[in-house]
């Protein structure tokens, strides 16, 4: 089974409803029984249904939030697939606004609704095509109450497609996959961009909410098998899929990838920035693979405000794969330890046990451990003969002992070399720096914190702009509270790296992985500051890249320098010339020792000229001299240097299958020119927005 | 009319029921009676008067040499030998460049002997041909040219208006001012002697006559706003006094007070107040006055590290101008008040009382390391005090007893008891 974020069908995972668990069961009781009202009948809530009602925990708070989260969650998704099978990934992500007309008539229903009893709304109907600019400016005209309701109230419906050249699934396994909450393969110490295998199950609730229109799969697990087709709905109820329609169709390009599609209610107007902005920053993180974005927004007008971006490949070195790797002993807790003693065979001795499950413990230690533990362990007793006390004892010693730290080998940073290239490409910096942090250890949890520092720059505000990243995913929300952001704004002194924090466009890129990074809140959109070793860390990563750019901007200025020092110097020759003479030529009787130049300036034999043309001389003699030295120094002029463009060194064709069957033949021939065009459909689009 | 201290804190102890009962008693203390610890200070001091160590008495390496009061003369005698060499050099073809004593903190040494700070030997170079040191070198040569014309003409301006003869090259007034003590420094000659005096900040009143410029000034007859101290310093002569003290006050409202309620008529004293950080005129009056009429000063500054650094320039100098230590200090000022100890003695009110801030902590806490007060036990144990209770009080906490509470009680209590450090 490929490790991806498709759930599969979980093995056992007891859902939380799950009467024959008793324990769950006792608390509830004797809360009811004391409560004085009649007695509360117990009921039992699936995770569907807990969701479904805490949507905000998953981001879908509301609809604007919800269109964006769907299309994270679905992006990553076809990223852990594409990567799972060390394919470069090739993303496409299609967002159709689909019309009021034309979504009554999916739903079945022709007619325009017909409202008679115009007292019962609360506002006149919306006219169709609202989003154009010319309609707006009449509502402006004619109704001076809407004037801003289109663009903040326009919620639409749109249909999300997005499309990857990853691992695909198995045709039995898309149900679970795509309609289980809580269904997954990712339940282990390992980094992942998604964890819980709730992103496509959430995106499916809420498509149900909003629009109750079910969510479509089309998939191939290999180029030999069939391509599967699935319809699908979730019982939220029982947390349970739902099939519409699973059928299977031949194959013949021997495609493989995924396809999800999903109607939503959502906002594009106000979250178009978000959600171009996350494209542009999960390109900067993955900059091996290709994201194609189509917004159609079906209105036919000439500013209608569609959208093409191609966020082009730029390498094809991938980072390598997160390993999965065991407990380290400082982050288990009883629960956990429970867990893994009910994995092994009850016959398993304790030190086996201790030294093949958990990081970090050779059999000496365990050992070691044992004897430490006292007079009721002995080192040959097997797992089962553990009671509840003896794992409370172990979980304690495990805490207060030292082990070795996890190392990091098993993380997938996105590697400087990578992350330097996504900025260059995306951001488009004057100067930029990168650094890579060893890895460190948080609660038992290695992790690795890279950043980059990139000044100037495409779309840069002056001051500090944070791009901030975990587990080589983009965070936008909640930025003001994360380590990144405090640390950048607090703790690092950038004058001293000749940089302003104020005027200067500062980029700080800084990238954490880890196998948990320790969000704050519910939202997973923060890390907070409060782990000193991860701002510690985090600050040693931008203070290494501030260092690097100081040296380039010292560099920089000593060349403005020299190119101003002879004006700077020349400007204050005058006053010193003119306030020598005036003072020589007024002292009468003047001192044996300064007798020489009193008579000589006032004979007039020294001048304010003479002065000034011998100050002079001396400045442009030392210019020369510290030219020279400068250019011993510095070598050649570092300016010459070209941007040069790295040519993909896979062959175009193994990459661009996607690319050909969505295209026409001829479109593909000059890729090149009609990215460049995108892009530059992109900034207008953008600048339109702005 | 006062509130009782007590009142309002939660648990009256011991020792302020002990100073309520006090202070019912204090106003019978008669004149003779306040001024009999102030009179016995002052005799020991005369008593164990031995003549001041000067730089050159005690050995000591490194430190620059200390700097002279000079006559108008050999200041422009100076001025023109400094920059004869530098026409000098610049017909050589070599340029120019200044060799100035370094002022940075780095380069100040506390001298226990002397009891101030002086200036070590470490010079830096200002050349011409050097963007970073041109503008220096420049405002130098200028402002060496406008002192010399001063000398000549026997006259003398203020900082400011030094600034307004050439605001284009000058910029700011700090930039002119600073060159102004490089300057003082290279002649070694004291910034007095340069004829730029700061325009007046000081007021003294009190049981004080001298003559201004020839002009009679008694300072018991300065109605209640004072007399404003002149900069310039060797214009003040006949020094006459029967005051047996000198009250230094660090705040304006304080030295108010205690003018108005002619303090100094019931317990003969000079008051003097800065308004803040001393500056040099007034570091001057007082050494003159101490020099003059050896009485013991005692310092009322409020209780934080501000009022202690206030303490510290007038007694071991300013770091900015250490180069002029020996005329600027007046060593051996008695902290009265107010003190931290003096908090809880005289049941301050809590909300008269403020919390230190994270930078008053701080800079409570590099006092500490300082040798001035080191040096002195009493001192580092009120400062200890203070740092540990964090908390600070101004003079004017003591009004929440009544405005006139710190001239008819705090102070003859405090001078009663001889309750200095």
């Amino acid at each position: 089974m490929p490790p991806s974020k498709r759930a599969a069908p979980a093995p056992a995972p007891a859902p939380a409803n799950s009467s024959s668990n008793p324990k769950s069961k006792r608390p509830r009781t004797a809360a009811a029984s004391t409560s004085l009202p009649a007695p509360a009948t117990l009921k039992f809530k699936s995770p569907a249904e807990f969701f479904a009602e805490n949507k905000n925990i998953a981001g879908f708070d509301n609809p604007g939030k919800s269109l964006y989260t769907t299309i994270r969650e679905l992006v990553e998704n076809a990223l852990d697939a594409a990567e799972s099978i060390h394919n470069l990934p090739d993303v496409s992500l299609h967002i159709q606004r689909i019309p009021p007309h034309r979504f009554r008539s999916m739903l079945g229903m022709d007619a325009a609704p017909h409202r008679v009893d115009h007292s019962l709304y609360k506002r006149p109907p919306i006219p169709e095509q609202t989003t154009t600019k010319n309609s707006n400016l009449n509502n402006n005209i004619n109704n001076p109450d809407s004037h801003s309701r289109p663009r903040h109230t326009a919620n639409h419906v749109f249909r999300v497609t997005v499309q990857d050249n990853g691992c695909g699934m198995a045709h039995d396994d898309v149900p679970n996959m795509m309609a289980r909450v809580l269904a997954g393969t990712k339940y282990c110490v390992r980094q992942a961009r998604g964890k819980f295998g709730l992103g496509s199950k959430m995106a499916l609730i809420w498509a149900k909410m909003s629009t109750g229109l079910p969510l479509c799969v089309t998939t191939s697990a290999s180029p030999s098998a069939p391509i599967t087709h699935c319809v699908l709905d979730i019982d939220i109820t029982n947390n349970r899929p739902t099939v519409i329609s699973h059928t299977k169709s031949p194959n013949p390009k021997t495609w493989r990838g995924s396809k999800v599609s999903v109607t939503i209610q959502g906002n594009w107007t106000t979250y178009r920035s978000k959600i171009l902005a996350y494209m542009r920053q999960m390109a900067v993180i993955t900059p091996y693979a290709q994201f194609h974005l189509i917004f159609q927004s079906n209105v036919d007008a000439a500013d209608s405000k569609d959208l093409e971006a191609i966020f082009s490949r730029r390498t094809d070195h991938m980072p390598p794969p997160a390993r999965e790797v065991k407990h380290h002993p400082s982050s288990v807790n009883q629960l956990i330890l429970k867990q893994l003693l009910g994995l092994v065979k009850p016959s398993t001795t304790l030190v086996h046990f201790l030294s093949t499950q958990l990081d970090s413990i050779p059999r000496s230690l365990a050992v070691r451990l044992i004897n430490e533990l006292g007079p009721d362990f002995t080192s040959h007793m097997t797992v089962s003969q553990l009671q509840l006390n003896h794992i409370r004892q172990i979980d304690a010693l495990l805490h207060a002992a030292r082990f070795d730290k996890p190392n990091g080998s098993c993380l997938s940073p996105a590697g400087e070399y990578n992350l330097r290239l996504g900025i260059t490409k995306e951001l488009k910096p004057t100067l930029v720096a990168t650094h890579a942090e060893p890895a460190d250890v948080f609660e038992g949890h290695p992790f690795i914190v890279e950043a980059g520092v990139a000044l100037g720059g495409s779309g840069m505000k002056p001051g500090i702009n944070v791009y901030r990243f975990a587990n080589r995913i983009p965070l936008l929300f909640e930025a003001g509270n994360d380590v990144v952001t405090k640390t950048a704004r607090d703790s690092i002194r950038w004058n001293n790296y000749k940089i302003s924090p104020t005027t200067d466009r500062i980029g700080v890129i800084c990238s954490i992985v880890s196998t948990k990074i320790p969000f704050k809140g519910t939202g997973k959109e923060y890390i907070g500051d409060d782990s000193d070793v991860i701002k510690a860390s985090v600050k040693r990563a931008i203070t290494q890249c501030c260092l690097q750019l100081k040296t380039k901007l010292v560099r920089r200025a000593a060349q403005k320098d020299a190119a101003e020092r002879k004006k700077t110097i020349t400007k204050y020759a005058p006053g010193v010339a003119k306030a020598l003479v005036d003072l020589f030529s007024q002292v009468d009787n003047a001192d044996a020792s300064t007798r020489d130049v009193v008579d000589k300036v006032q004979s007039g034999e020294i001048t304010k000229e003479t002065l000034l043309n011998k100050l002079l001389e001396h400045v442009q003699q030392i210019d020369k001299e510290q030219a020279i030295e400068y250019a011993s120094a510095t070598g050649r002029d570092h300016k010459k240097t070209e941007m040069v463009y790295l040519a993909p060194r896979a062959g175009q064709e193994a990459y661009l299958n996607l690319w050909q069957q969505r295209s026409t033949k001829g479109k593909h021939d000059d890729k090149a020119s009609v990215s460049s065009t995108v892009r530059l459909s992109l900034l207008k689009a953008l600048q339109v927005s702005v | 009319m006062a509130p009782t201290p007590g009142s309002s804190r939660k648990r009256t102890t011991s020792k302020q029921r002990k100073t309520i009962s006090k202070r019912k008693t204090s106003s019978t203390f008669t004149a003779s009676d306040v001024m009999r610890p102030v009179l016995a200070l002052r005799d020991s001091m005369r008593k164990q008067r031995k003549a001041p160590t000067t730089l050159s008495d005690i050995n000591i390496q490194g430190v620059l040499k200390e700097v002279l009061e000079l006559g108008g003369l050999f200041v422009r005698r100076r001025i023109e030998s400094a920059l004869a060499d530098v026409a000098r050099s610049i017909l050589d073809g070599r340029g120019f460049r200044y060799v100035v004593p370094t002022r940075s903190a780095g380069n100040q040494l506390y001298v226990e002997e002397l009891d101030r700070i002086v200036l070590k030997d470490k010079t830096s170079v200002r050349a011409f041909a050097n963007t970073s040191t041109v503008r220096k070198t420049a405002i130098t040569t200028r402002v060496m040219g406008l002192v010399w014309e001063l000398c000549k003409k026997r006259i003398h301006t203020t900082k400011r208006d030094l600034y307004y003869t050439d605001v284009k090259l000058f910029r700011t007034q700090g930039e002119s001012d600073e060159v102004l003590n490089d300057v003082a420094c290279m002649l070694g000659c004291t910034r007095t002697s340069l004829s730029v005096v700061a325009s007046e900040k000081g007021i003294v009143i009190g049981r004080v006559q001298f003559r201004e410029a020839g002009d009679l000034i008694d300072c018991t007859r300065m109605g209640v706003g004072g007399k404003a101290i002149p900069p310039y310093i060797e214009k003040i002569t006949e020094i006459q006094s029967d005051a047996d003290f000198i009250l230094l006050v660090e705040k304006d409202a304080a030295f108010m007070r205690l003018a108005e309620d002619r303090f100094y008529n019931k317990y003969p004293c000079i008051i003097i107040t800065a308004k803040g950080q001393p500056d040099v005129a007034t570091r001057l009056l007082l050494k003159k006055l101490k020099d003059t009429l050896k009485i013991p000063i005692l310092g009322l500054v409020d209780s934080d590290p501000y009022g202690l650094k206030i303490l510290s320039v007038y007694m071991s100098g300013s770091k900015n101008m250490s180069y002029d230590s020996a005329n600027l200090t007046t060593p051996d000022i008695k902290w009265l008040g107010v003190r931290p100890s003096d908090l809880n003695k005289y049941g301050i009110p809590d909300q008269c009382r403020l919390a230190m801030t994270e930078h008053d902590i701080k800079t409570g806490k590099e006092l500490l390391e300082e040798d001035f007060i080191k040096k002195n036990e009493a001192w580092y144990k009120e400062l200890e005090l203070m740092v540990k209770n964090k908390e600070k009080a101004e003079i004017q906490a003591l009004s929440n007893f009544g405005f006139q509470y710190l001239t008819e009680e705090y102070l003859p209590r405090k001078l009663a008891q001889g309750d200095w450090i």
